[in-house]
């Protein structure tokens, strides 16, 4: 076990700057995820922590050492990737020992690791299997396997469960958190996948064209998202934003319907901004904002409307059944408490957190 | 053990640095080998053009462009050269179009075709030596081939002794020694074209014929390109064929251009003149290889 | 084309394929019956397709001319040389070449694909007088030396490279973060997952190596190191002309053993060969 920090970390490929400096700091035993749209840089950063890409500037470090010209090896860390990397020609069982031969353990000492892994994950009858006879979720397990025999210091989770199925992917995201808990090893997971992110992650580190947005526990990006793009990334369905005019009156959207502020919200600012609420957070109300019905959909515990308030695309859940009719015109009103206001020019919360 | 105190240097030997001294290693047998055995002997050929090699004397005498005069002026040289031109063609379309015949046929579903496959391609693995004796036993004038014609009332050529059956003999040969393994790569690419695009074809109607012209044609244009590239530059490389069926002959009808440069250099010992036809050689391959890769644009589909 | 052929259909197709089946297997099989006939009968009319007396002196004929044995282990150890040789030095270049980021890799590549364009032909006059100098003439070193290293092994080399890029990189990652060497990772993961193009490398080069015939013409005049190409076309009479029954019996024991190799593995070959990365 170890922490893991990164400091000013810089990736660059010629002319082109991926990684402006990244920095972050990761406690010992810690589950960080790093999450991001595709070409965020998040694998970038996994595979520079992992020694796989060289580092342009600023360093990594583990346990206190800089590893940056460290090879892989020497690291102490696992690595799960995403199409699972388990060497087609061999066993399940020479798969998960490959790394202790190298490391020079003695016969009887790697067969008894690759037990206790095997147990740990439930693969003990398939150990003398190849990987092209086992399913997706079988081999996700046997690459984990493969990470935990060697105890390291790190484990690094590339998009492990993108090849999965919805349904394995819910399972495995359990296990891994729960192996976790068990362990108690820093872990460092990358994702697209904000729901991934959410469920597992002590922090999450949201990353957007090579910067970092914000890094915090779950709940503080979902109820305090320091900017317009976290706030967009984190949360399902995605948050509405509403352009308009903030000024000492309060909130007038560009249609001209005012909106109530968050309490506290002290408009010291004035101009344009972005209000922004989450769909969960909308409710049907005799006045307020009003909007167009698009289209209607019933989800059973849920009802989601899509809405067109004066040109601006609009999505409500409602946590009950409605029988509205695309065309039908009704009003919307925001809950105050949970609303969110943004600079429309630097995307910036207001006031800043 | 590096602290982590904001004060870190990189060594020398980085992780990509070591990793590349690796793979230079790792190419470093096959360089020196090209090196030497290609490159070298190829600015040395151009050297030696410009020279008298005398081997029994040994003396190397620099005689400038004389050589390349001699090449102008010499009158075997367009025969020769037309030998060379008749024989790559006839070899390249006869072994081509087989070929891509022999992969739609052996691509049938039908029962025990795997043989077929297999009879097709042994003569690949025969020794190109052996192949051409036996040919050489069936092609004489009392030989097998003619026995049969004789039976159906033909009288057979001597099929070796005469300029034009001597040609078309020579590449006969060597089309049925070779267009199996041109046939096993088209197999490979029409193996390779998905089902669908036929159902999908079916569906809206195509006959069989523009089935094959629109859909397989297009989709196995790489393969036809490189098997082509592959077959000119080694129609141009035949040589035991010739040595053994004609020697050449009759006259030089079928003396293609590598056959006459080994009789230059090493029957006549005229090494100078020898090498001077292998620059010629080298810049007919050179050409026809980048004529052929200039074509993909406009013959190949690709994919992407 | 996958569709279900009609019966009638079928029967044109199957004596379309027996026709032209004809001169792919008839000369092999001519080759092979007649080397067991006598002299006499190799010439009669009408041919018979199974001999009908059995005579096998052509055999002890092939090798009470030239020491035959002995020139078929020249070729046979040149060619098994050759391939394991060339195995080596294309899997390793063409590793690096494919996945090594290293200075001038590029550059490099197209030093080593001018072995494709510059045909072996073109430097034999130069590459006689080096091994002139170095006293190798009459000696097997051309043949296993240049295949190896010169211009014949580039093709292996672009075939192993085209293998080697698609293989998932993953697997080296995974590989390094495991512990292992660059040179391990070669060897216990990449090249053991090359099995298909290193068995086509191996089927190529040893039937190229097999079949070389201007190089031995060329590098060797005594009979003791001739190779089998070489050696077939010695067996002549007086006057030169070809003695039939025992070059016919000569190529038989040339071509057969291959042939046979080649029935047995046949899968293998025909899967080997396609898989030259020549698909495009």
């Amino acid at each position: 076990m170890a922490p893991v920090t990164l400091r000013q970390v810089q990736k660059r490929y010629g002319e082109l700057t991926v990684i402006k400096g990244a920095d972050i700091a990761i406690a010992d035993g810690e589950f960080v995820v790093l999450v991001g749209p595709s070409g965020c840089g998040k694998s970038t950063l996994l595979r520079m922590i992992a020694g796989l890409e060289p580092i342009s500037g600023g360093t990594v470090s583990i346990g206190g050492r800089v590893v940056n010209d460290v090879e892989p090896k020497d690291r102490d860390i696992a690595m799960v990737f995403q199409n699972y990397a388990l060497y087609p020609h061999m066993t399940v069982a020479t798969n998960m020992g490959f790394s202790l031969e190298h490391r020079g353990g003695s016969k009887a000492e790697i067969a008894e690791r690759v037990r206790w892994a095997a147990d740990i994950l439930g693969l003990a009858p398939l150990l003398d299997r190849y990987p092209r006879q086992l399913s997706g979720g079988q081999r996700q397990r046997v690459a984990m396997g493969r990470a935990i025999v060697r105890s390291p210091q790190v484990f690094l989770f590339d998009e492990p469960l993108s090849n999965l199925d919805a349904q394995l992917r819910v399972q495995m995201r359990g296990e891994i958190k729960a192996l976790h808990q068990r362990l108690g090893t820093t872990m460092i997971y990358v994702t697209h996948d904000q729901v991934e992110a959410m469920t597992m992650a002590d922090r999450i580190v949201v990353l957007n064209k090579g910067n970092i947005e914000q890094i915090g526990a779950p709940l503080d990006l979902y109820d305090q998202p320091a900017n317009r793009f976290v706030a967009g990334f984190i949360g399902s369905p995605a948050m509405n934003f509403i352009p308009g005019r903030l000024a000492a009156a309060g909130f007038v959207s560009d249609a001209g319907a005012a909106l109530p502020l968050p309490p506290g919200a002290a408009p010291a600012f004035a101009g344009a901004a972005l209000y922004g609420v989450r769909p969960e957070h909308l409710d049907l109300a005799d006045d307020g904002l009003p909007a167009r019905v698009r289209l209607v959909e019933p989800m059973g515990s849920e009802t989601h409307l899509t809405l067109d308030a004066a040109g601006v695309p609009l999505l409500a859940a409602l946590r009950r059944r409605v029988h509205l009719a695309p065309g039908a015109l009704v009003h919307l009103r925001p809950e105050p408490a949970e609303a969110h206001l943004f600079d429309a020019e630097t995307g910036h919360r207001l006031p800043p957190a | 053990m590096t602290a982590d105190d904001g004060s870190y240097r990189r060594p020398f030997w980085t992780i990509e640095r070591r990793d590349g001294v690796v793979g230079l290693l790792f190419v470093a047998p096959q360089l020196v080998g090209i090196v030497l055995f290609v490159l070298v002997p190829l600015a040395l050929v151009f050297w030696y053009s410009l020279h008298e090699w005398n081997v029994l004397a040994n003396t190397f005498t620099f005689k400038g462009a004389a050589n390349y005069r001699k090449l102008l002026e010499d009158p075997t040289l367009p025969e020769v050269l037309g030998a060379t031109a008749l024989f790559s063609a006839g070899l390249v379309v006869l072994n081509l179009g087989l070929a891509l015949a022999l992969a739609l046929l052996v691509n049938q579903k039908l029962r025990g075709i795997v043989v077929f496959r297999t009879l097709f391609f042994s003569p690949v693995v025969v020794s190109l030596v052996a192949w051409t004796i036996v040919w050489g036993f069936l092609l004489q004038a009392n030989g097998t081939i003619n026995g049969f014609l004789g039976a159906l009332g033909i009288e057979g050529p001597n099929w070796l002794r005469h300029p034009t059956t001597a040609m078309i003999s020579v590449v006969v040969v060597q089309v049925f020694k070779n267009v199996g393994l041109n046939m096993v790569l088209f197999l490979a690419a029409l193996q390779g074209v998905p089902n669908e695009l036929y159902e999908a074809a079916r569906v809206d109607g195509a006959p069989r014929f523009k089935q094959f012209r629109r859909i397989t044609l297009p989709l196995i244009s790489p393969t036809i390109l490189l098997t082509s590239i592959i077959t000119v530059v080694g129609s141009l490389q035949v040589f035991a064929q010739i040595a053994v069926l004609t020697q050449g002959g009759p006259g030089v009808s079928t003396t293609v251009l590598v056959y006459y440069l080994y009789q230059q250099a090493f029957q006549f010992h005229l090494f100078g003149y020898g090498s001077t036809l292998a620059i010629l050689l080298f810049v007919i391959v050179l050409t026809l290889t980048v004529l052929q890769w200039q074509m993909r644009r406009r013959l190949v589909f690709y994919e992407n | 084309m996958k569709t279900e052929l009609s019966p009638r259909l079928k029967l044109v197709l199957y004596g379309l394929l027996c026709v032209l089946a004809v001169p792919f297997v008839f000369p092999t099989w001519w080759m092979v019956t007649s080397s067991m006939k006598p002299v006499s009968d190799i010439f009669a009319f009408p041919p018979a397709l199974i001999p009908t007396t059995y005579d096998f002196s052509s055999y002890a004929d092939v090798f009470r001319l030239q020491p035959f044995a002995r020139q078929y282990f020249n070729s046979a150890y040149i060619a098994a040389v050759v391939t394991a040789g060339t195995m080596l030095v294309a899997s390793f270049s063409g590793y690096a070449f494919a996945r090594i980021r290293f200075p001038g890799h590029n550059a490099l590549f197209l030093v080593v694909l001018t072995g494709l364009l510059i045909p072996s032909e073109v430097t034999i006059v130069p590459l006689f007088r080096m091994f002139l100098k170095w006293g190798m003439i009459n000696t097997h070193w051309p043949l296993i030396l240049v295949p190896i290293f010169g211009a014949p092994s580039v093709f292996a080399t672009f075939v192993m490279r085209q293998f080697f890029i698609a293989l998932p990189g993953e697997l080296e990652e995974a590989a390094r973060v495991d512990g292992l060497s660059r040179l391990k990772i070669f060897w216990t993961i990449a090249l053991p997952l090359a099995r298909p193009a290193l068995a086509a490398v191996a089927i190529f080069t040893f039937l190229h190596s097999w079949n070389l015939y201007l190089e031995p013409v060329v590098y060797l005049s005594n009979p003791s190191v001739f190779t089998l190409p070489q050696a077939l076309t010695q067996y002549v009479d007086a006057y030169g002309g070809p003695m039939w029954n025992i070059q016919l019996a000569a190529a038989t024991l040339t071509a057969l053993p291959v042939l046979l190799v080649f029935i047995v593995a046949q899968k293998h070959f025909v899967e080997g060969l396609a898989h030259t990365g020549l698909k495009g």
